[in-house]
């Protein structure tokens, strides 16, 4: 995943409010690569464009050598789709389906069968530890359950990249060292994961912390190997 | 996804929001409901109107005569020509015609044991039998000598049969007593006369009418009617027939003349037509409010659910999914709406079946009719907000609060 020259304005005319200046960053399979950056920076910005949930104003965005910032929004949406898997901070569950079903969500717009559907996001339930609880609905479920629940959809349609906005930010800190551990797990097991954070401690757990203030990288650099 | 998919999330979603969706489902579910009570009374008025208006007898048509005074003279005392044996002869010619039925009327007060009823008897000749195809049920019907012998015999209905004679009895031969006068009974026959306007109470009689003639003092002739050989030229051949009559008998205040049955029937049809359309485009406007409630619900679930919008999107769901999701959830809405819309129709039918005479059916058409409006309903009034939905970005509704 390659930016180069990433600058991002939004509104228009008098009201134009410069957020990223020019961002360029490479980022390679099976890094773990923490953003941070105090609120207002532009990191938030910066993760919905490498989530493709957003499109910068300029500056070229390459995804394994092909060109995707001016691609149309249902091409993004397969992106998404395809290449990214989403954990956020406030969960966003589907409040009326049970974990299996929130979990395998987005393999519904992948035209996956029912029944794989269902087996994928037990597996994947499994794989996050909470496998007695999959019948439960979100609002019998923890905080940290939530985000297990999230991490576990994040993962079922086996993206490229797990792409988590402070994901520990709704969760006491013995939960989020259990969050953090999973994050790390996968990595290990070779998933790119790049977490947006503004909490050091989130950060220390990746190998490559970046540093955006005012809409630019002002630190890159690699704590683990 | 597939349309499937899209359907089971949008009745998870209608069952969710119970109260909700029934209350939204209101407007459409009266406004079917009253276009088809209101389509199926107009249709059930109509067949019956028609029934009982024209059904008696389509291929007889009967003549009248009309007097028309001389111009410039005040309409003064006028009396029927005279109608004889010759007239039917020179009916029967006429082209077209394929029988010729000469009828007389009496009113009588029959008794029988302790049973007493006042009749109204038909004078009729032999040839009323085949051309009227009237069904004897018991005995005969009346043969040329009764009518030129003056036979002192009648025919009775099945209703007079019931109310003057029991079951076991055998009616054949008996003697009755009508007018303080004797009269044998040949046969039993059922009325053609449709059930409605039979006289249920004492039911009728068929006499010979050179015998109503003699006995009751009216002339052998009272009416005369035509059946034509082709059902289809009634109209025509009862024209020829009233023509023929009047040049025959060569008159000059006044002329024979049919009544237009086709006419009328026209007539009553756009009658009834028209004033469907206007109370069922009444009903219609109940669909249009409902619509509109469809409509506006439908846009407060946008705006409660764009948080979910925006987790859809993120994880995959690209506009036209978005859009066909709520599409889906408006016309399933609708739809079900329409459905429950026909059931509360079949029931108000029923009902209005039962209360009166109308005989008002829920017919498949209309079915069919009712469910694919109350989509289009879905389908209209479902695209706005669902475009709404689909047009969100994904970022914004994952902020929104």
């Amino acid at each position: 995943m390659k930016l180069s020259e990433i600058t991002k304005v939004y509104g228009k005319g008098a009201l134009e409010v410069p957020v990223l200046h020019g961002i360029d960053l490479t980022i390679e399979d099976g890094e773990f690569l923490a953003i941070m950056g105090p609120s207002g920076s532009g990191k938030s910005t910066l993760m919905n464009i490498i989530g493709f949930l957003d499109y910068p104003t300029s500056g070229t965005f390459e995804l394994n050598g092909e060109k995707v910032d001016s691609a149309k929004e249902s091409i993004l949406a397969r992106l998404r789709n395809e290449h990214i898997g989403f954990v956020f901070q406030q969960f966003f569950m589907l409040p009326r389906d049970n974990a299996i079903k929130n979990v395998a969500s987005p393999l519904i717009y992948a035209g996956v069968s029912k029944r794989e559907r269902t087996e994928r996001a037990k597996k994947m339930l499994v794989k996050v530890g909470l496998e007695d609880r999959m019948k439960h609905l979100p609002n019998q479920l923890s905080g940290g359950q939530k985000q297990r629940v999230a991490i576990a959809r994040a993962l079922v349609n086996n993206p490229t990249i797990l792409l988590a906005d402070e994901p520990t930010g709704a969760l006491d800190s013995k939960t989020s060292e259990q969050i953090m551990k999973l994050f790390m797990q996968l990595n290990e097991e070779g998933k790119t994961v790049i977490i947006v954070t503004h909490e050091e401690e989130i950060a220390a757990y990746a190998k490559r912390i970046i540093t955006i203030k005012d809409g630019l990288i002002t630190n890159d650099r690699r704590v683990k190997p | 996804m597939n349309i499937w998919e899209s359907f089971k999330i949008a009745l998870s979603s209608i069952w969710n929001h119970k109260v909700r969706s029934i209350l939204t489902m209101l407007g459409i579910i009266i406004g079917v409901a009253a276009v088809i009570i209101i389509v199926a009374i107009g249709q059930g008025t109509r067949k019956q109107m028609t029934d009982e208006l024209f059904s008696t007898d389509k291929n007889a048509i009967d003549l009248y005569y009309e007097y028309i005074p001389p111009e410039g003279e005040p309409e003064t005392f006028w009396e029927e020509p005279e109608l004889t044996s010759e007239d039917i002869q020179t009916l029967a010619k006429v082209p077209g015609v394929k029988a010729v039925i000469a009828i007389n009327h009496g009113w009588g007060s029959m008794i029988r044991n302790d049973e007493r009823g006042d009749m109204q008897i038909t004078g009729v000749g032999a040839e009323f039998f085949s051309a009227k195809n009237i069904q004897m049920v018991e005995g005969r019907a009346f043969n040329a000598a009764d009518i030129d012998g003056l036979n002192r015999v009648v025919l009775i209905d099945t209703i007079a049969r019931k109310k003057f004679f029991k079951e076991t009895e055998n009616p054949i031969g008996e003697i009755i007593d009508l007018n303080d006068n004797p009269y044998k009974v040949v046969g039993v026959y059922e009325s053609p006369i449709p059930e409605q306007f039979r006289n249920k109470e004492t039911g009728e009689m068929l006499m010979p009418r050179s015998v109503i003639s003699m006995m009751f003092g009216n002339r052998e002739i009272e009416q005369l009617s035509v059946i034509a050989s082709d059902p289809e030229k009634i109209s025509e051949t009862g024209k020829l027939a009233a023509a023929t009559l009047t040049e025959k008998k060569g008159l000059e205040d006044g002329k024979y003349s049919t009544n237009d049955f086709e006419d009328y029937e026209k007539e009553l049809n756009k009658m009834i037509s028209l004033l469907t359309l206007l109370i069922g485009s009444i009903a219609g406007i109940s669909l249009l409010v409902g619509g509109i409630g469809v409509m506006n619900i439908m846009l407060v679930s946008v705006t409660e659910r764009t948080r979910e919008i925006g987790l859809r999107k993120a994880i995959g769901a690209t506009r036209k999914k978005i859009l066909l999701q709520f599409l889906i959830e408006a016309i399933t809405l609708t739809s079900l709406g329409g459905l429950l819309g026909i059931g509360l129709a079949a029931i108000g039918t029923i009902i209005v079946s039962q209360v009166s005479p109308i005989v008002a059916t829920v017919s498949p058409l209309i079915v069919l009719i009712g469910v694919s409006f109350s989509a289009l309903i879905g389908i209209i009034f479902g695209i706005l907000p669902a475009n709404k939905a689909s047009k969100l970005s994904p970022i914004d509704a994952l902020r929104y609060e």
